[in-house]
């Protein structure tokens, strides 16, 4: 066989090529086709694997498991074809050949795709592939298949109950960063399980995610993306699933954890940077005006879950009675470890998952506080449990009111703790009436004084501890009234109301003042739940 | 089940070899699958025609002779010039990648489409009308015979089948009772292999007569009415014992 070279022919320039159609290759040629828009690029692909998705074989296989000794019949299997033949059951086989292709490109950390053959391809007419070999012929091989490539998404999706719940609500919500983040929390709660491990584990992980987890949520994806690898493979659309169980049996080990840890960091830091205690107006349980108003809110908040509370709040009560000491201890401890980070990503995530709404991020404060305000307003004894639960619904009141406490600290421009406390600090006298609701929040650094001393403030040199950007909220003695007279709280219920951040007291001091708000108001106590609430006739 | 994970060999990806992906007629792919020697089908011709660039396939003479299912050699002849059609591969990236029994390679990506269609003559046109006929007939058509077949169905005294079935009872006999022991051994070695038996099966493994097997069952065995197994013997559970030490357990139910 010769190869013609250039020959030139007499009325245009035209090259002959010989083509060949090789044989005896044993070779298979396929296509694999991806969308433009995926961008993809062959050249940039350093190491690539590919192997078959037998995903489909249990559907098709029966195969059941072969039963040796135990449980089978002797001749079941000639039976049972028997009777299929004589009922015209035709079942389709598993064919290796049409299964589709799992590709993984560039590890762990790159893309997935999945190639779905295409039916019809080598009916009617053949595709070659036409290569030209060394000696300039071109060679034509025939196509055996043509595959349709797809990336397959890293991130998760939500299950198509969810989606259509997403969707009933998609006038309401604002901020849709925040339903991958509900329902990544919902999973948690529900896939509890053993915390403390888990914990303990995240502790480990934490300095690797705490790394990246500074950054918001845009860089969501990307973690997500080298994150999650292997772990949809196989059964994808149990895809949630398995992270639940991941999470509940800790089988997927670092990796779930991992991925499940860096999510939270990542939101968390949110959380944590958004001071404005905004996510705290979750619930919507028992004041619904408040409802659209917390979906409003842009931040990390859980809008979403503001159905989810009234319920969960309660529960959350429960088992946070439970197991009330050994989360505080932990607490405490990963809250320092995260200080060292800069990161306070296990202690929301723990509480987080103890705890729904409350993100703050004093959490031992919060504790200590309730704890405290349990025995100082009852005088008699109440477990240290208590606390968690006072917390949970605390918040529920505390956020249901959030509204309403702008009405109470309103007015006053120089509302923020700071300036009160640097005004405090310099001894100076408010004269001013709103801003005399700003000391009133010092008033626990003062000594028991008399009603009258409600209205006015002391010059004592504020704490200035810790000192929160905004202050939204005043222990004072009308703030209390007003939310007792709205409706019945409970102690953790109103502490929850006056965060430490937000007021700018630490927890001995609310509960001190809190203390003596309630007893100069002297409200009347209703039993609900089992648990004592407070409230005030106007 | 084999692993089919293969690493994919990126060399030829690497290259950034360019392939062109040719789509062929149906008759046309025949007729070169009828190529010899080394392959050879034809020649490529790839001009410049009025600034645009003119591909051509020309098929080789001897590959123009269309097999047909008729009976004679057919006077078409498939036509010989094929130019091609060039697309662009537009929306989509393509790939090439080849399956050997031991590995998977990734070829090249595809950087030109094509078409090959046959220059229309009459030789072509006469090579579809056959085609189309071909088509048009029916799979399955009834025929009209002149003779009736008499070959089959013809009367026998006997058939052949049963004469041997016949020769075969007699040889083997009436079962015999064997000895209990021996028959117990079997059944229990039956039972290891499956946990539940119809009794016809037991009668073939141990060829005892039915009614002798039966009483040795009724002593080691229990019979399922109804349930999954219906029908079905299976061994009493002091004798069962569906995990390792089976047999030790059931020589010592058997000692009893």
């Amino acid at each position: 066989m010769t190869s013609l070279g250039s020959q030139g022919s007499s009325s245009s320039s035209s090259t002959e090529y010989v083509v060949r159609v090789p044989k005896n290759t044993n070779k298979k040629y396929s296509i694999m086709a991806f969308n433009a828009g995926d961008k993809v690029s062959c050249s940039t692909w350093t190491q690539a694997r590919m192997e078959r998705d037998m995903s489909n074989r249990r559907i098709y296989g029966e195969e059941e498991t072969q039963e040796g000794a135990a449980g089978s019949e002797f001749g079941k299997k000639q039976r049972e074809e028997a009777r299929r033949k004589k009922y015209g059951i035709i079942t389709k086989e598993f064919k290796v050949e049409d299964q589709p292709w799992i590709l993984k490109v560039n590890g762990k950390a790159g893309r997935r795709f999945k190639g779905i053959k295409k039916g019809g391809v080598t009916e009617n007419a053949s595709y070659y592939i036409f290569t030209q070999s060394a000696d300039g012929a071109f060679e034509a091989f025939p196509v055996h298949a043509w595959y349709n490539f797809t990336p397959q998404a890293k991130h998760r999706t939500l299950t198509a109950e969810e989606a259509e719940e997403e969707w009933g609500r998609r006038n309401k919500v604002v901020n849709h960063f925040s339903i991958m983040l509900q329902r990544r929390l919902r999973e948690q709660e529900r896939g509890g399980g053993d915390e403390d491990e888990e914990e303990g584990e995240k502790g480990a992980k934490k300095k690797k995610k705490g790394g990246r987890g500074g950054d918001l949520r845009i860089h969501d994806l990307e973690e997500d993306l080298e994150m999650s690898s292997d772990e949809s493979d196989g059964s994808n659309g149990d895809g949630e699933d398995d992270e639940a169980k991941a999470k509940a049996k800790k089988e997927k080990g670092a990796k779930g954890k991992g991925k499940k840890k860096k999510k939270k960091g990542s939101d968390l830091e949110g959380f944590e940077d958004s001071d404005d205690g905004d996510f705290e107006g979750l619930e919507v349980d028992y004041m619904s005006d408040e409802s659209s108003s917390e979906e409003e809110e842009p931040e990390k908040t859980k809008p979403n879950k503001g159905e989810d509370v009234p319920k969960g709040i309660d529960e959350m009560s429960e088992s946070e009675e439970e197991s009330e000491e050994e989360t505080k201890n932990e607490e405490e401890n990963k809250e320092e470890e995260e200080e060292e980070d800069g990161k306070k990503t296990p202690v929301q995530v723990e509480k987080k998952k103890k705890k729904d709404s409350s993100g703050e991020s004093d959490s031992s404060e919060d504790s200590d506080i309730e704890g405290e305000a349990a025995s100082a307003l009852f005088m008699k004894k109440r477990t240290p449990p208590k606390r968690g639960g006072g917390r949970g619904s605390a918040g529920s009141s505390r956020t249901g009111s959030r509204p309403g406490t702008p009405s109470i600290d309103n007015a006053a421009t120089s509302n923020t703790l700071r300036a009160a406390a640097s005004k405090l600090e310099q001894g100076k006298r408010q004269t001013t009436v709103p801003s005399s609701e700003t000391p009133a929040a010092k008033r626990l650094k003062m000594e028991p004084s008399p009603q009258s001393s409600s209205g006015k403030s002391t010059p004592q040199p504020a704490s200035g501890k810790s000192t929160p950007s905004a202050s939204d909220v005043l222990l004072t003695e009308d703030a209390v009234r007003r939310y007792l007279i709205r409706k019945p709280m409970t102690t953790k219920d109103l502490l929850k109301k006056f965060q430490t951040k937000r007021t700018g007291l630490s927890s001995e001091q609310t509960v001190n003042v809190l203390a003596q708000i309630l007893k100069r108001l002297n409200p009347e106590r209703k039993n609900i739940n089992d648990k004592m609430h407070f409230y005030l006739t106007e | 089940m084999s692993d089919k994970g293969h690493d994919v060999d990126l060399t030829r990806a690497k290259q950034n070899t360019g392939v062109w992906l040719v789509k062929v007629p149906k008759y046309l792919s025949q007729q070169w699958a009828k190529a010899s020697g080394r392959g050879e089908v034809g020649k490529l011709k790839i001009g410049k025609a009025q600034g645009k660039t003119v591909v051509s396939f020309n098929l080789n003479e001897e590959l123009t002779v269309v097999d047909c299912s008729g009976e004679k050699i057919s006077s078409v002849r498939s036509p010989r010039e094929h130019p091609f059609t060039m697309q662009t591969v537009g929306g989509q990236t393509l790939a090439v990648f080849t399956e050997s029994s031991d590995k998977i390679a990734l070829e090249g990506m595809v950087v030109q489409r094509a078409e090959c269609r046959p220059a229309v003559s009459e030789s072509y046109m006469k090579l579809k009308k056959l085609q189309i006929e071909e088509s048009t007939k029916p799979l399955r058509f009834s025929q009209r015979l002149e003779k009736a077949i008499t070959t089959n169905y013809k009367p026998v005294s006997n058939h052949s089948h049963n004469l041997e079935y016949e020769k075969r009872k007699k040889e083997e006999g009436k079962r015999a009772r064997a000895d209990k022991q021996k028959v117990l051994e079997m059944l229990f070695s039956a039972f290891e292999k499956h946990q539940f038996y119809n009794i016809r099966d037991l009668v073939d493994i141990t060829k005892q007569p039915v009614i002798y097997l039966k009483e040795i069952l009724r002593e080691i065995g229990v019979y399922n009415s109804r349930g999954p197994h219906k029908s079905t013997w299976e061994l009493k559970p002091e004798y069962r014992h569906y995990q390792e030490g089976q047999e030790e357990e059931k020589e010592a139910a058997k000692m009893e």
